[in-house]
């Protein structure tokens, strides 16, 4: 991103698969309700084998909040509240609208792509798509 | 003398021949044109589904929400969209 200052933007769609994605998808917002989204986001990815694999992992997803210094109490009883699910089945079904099925599926500008892509190849996407919004003299 | 008669499984005379011989090269010339034209519709049928797809994509994927979190520059010529799941 930084490579491409000003010439692109991320949207982050998360698109959650199975329930236990679908509380660290709200806790992440709630997380973002207290300016900490993408840390708590990145905080997802890194530590994903310490709670990917449990039936109901808001316990542990509030540890991590800690220690990103969150309100805990907070970010627990928004993620049961609820409040996020509207939001979240609103992403999937825009998901589902473009035929995103599997993750990760990204779109740069109208291109799709599905799995995960080295650095180089989406690299390479960006220049192509950039040359062709902003075409060579222009 | 009388003439000998050809046995069911004798040659072909050389006219027999020359008269047959192209018919294979016909067929199969017959059966690559089918195969060709059944290969064209089908990779035009493709590719039209493809581009049905891709011009319905487009006006789909501005149809961004404006709760989403986003990094770089609002505006930016290239807007890359990321589906992904946690786990």
């Amino acid at each position: 991103m930084q490579r491409f200052e000003g010439q692109v933007q991320l949207v982050f769609y998360p698109f959650a698969l199975n329930p236990t994605s679908e509380v660290a998808t709200q806790a992440a917002w709630c997380a973002g309700e207290q300016g900490k989204f993408w840390e708590f986001h990145h905080m997802l990815y890194r530590r994903q084998e310490l709670w990917n694999r449990l039936a109901a992992p808001l316990e542990r997803l509030s540890d991590f909040a800690k220690d990103l210094t969150l309100d805990t109490a907070a970010l627990k009883s928004c993620v049961e509240s609820g409040r996020m699910q509207d939001r979240m089945q609103a992403d999937k079904a825009y998901g589902q609208q473009l035929q995103v099925s599997s993750t990760p599926t990204m779109f740069i500008n109208d291109y799709r792509i599905v799995g995960t892509q080295s650095e180089g190849e989406l690299v390479r996407l960006i220049r192509q798509e950039l040359n062709r919004a902003q075409p060579q003299g222009q | 003398m009388a003439k000998k008669s050809k046995a069911p499984g004798q040659r072909l005379s050389s006219r027999q021949q020359s008269s047959q011989k192209p018919l294979t090269p016909r067929r199969w010339r017959l059966k690559l044109v089918i195969g060709g034209a059944v290969l064209a519709v089908a990779l035009g049928v493709g590719g039209l589904v493809r581009f049905l797809q891709q011009r319905d994509l487009a006006p789909r994927l501005q149809g961004t929400g404006d709760k989403h979190y986003t990094r770089g520059t609002a505006g930016a010529p290239v807007v890359i969209k990321e589906f992904s799941d946690y786990t």
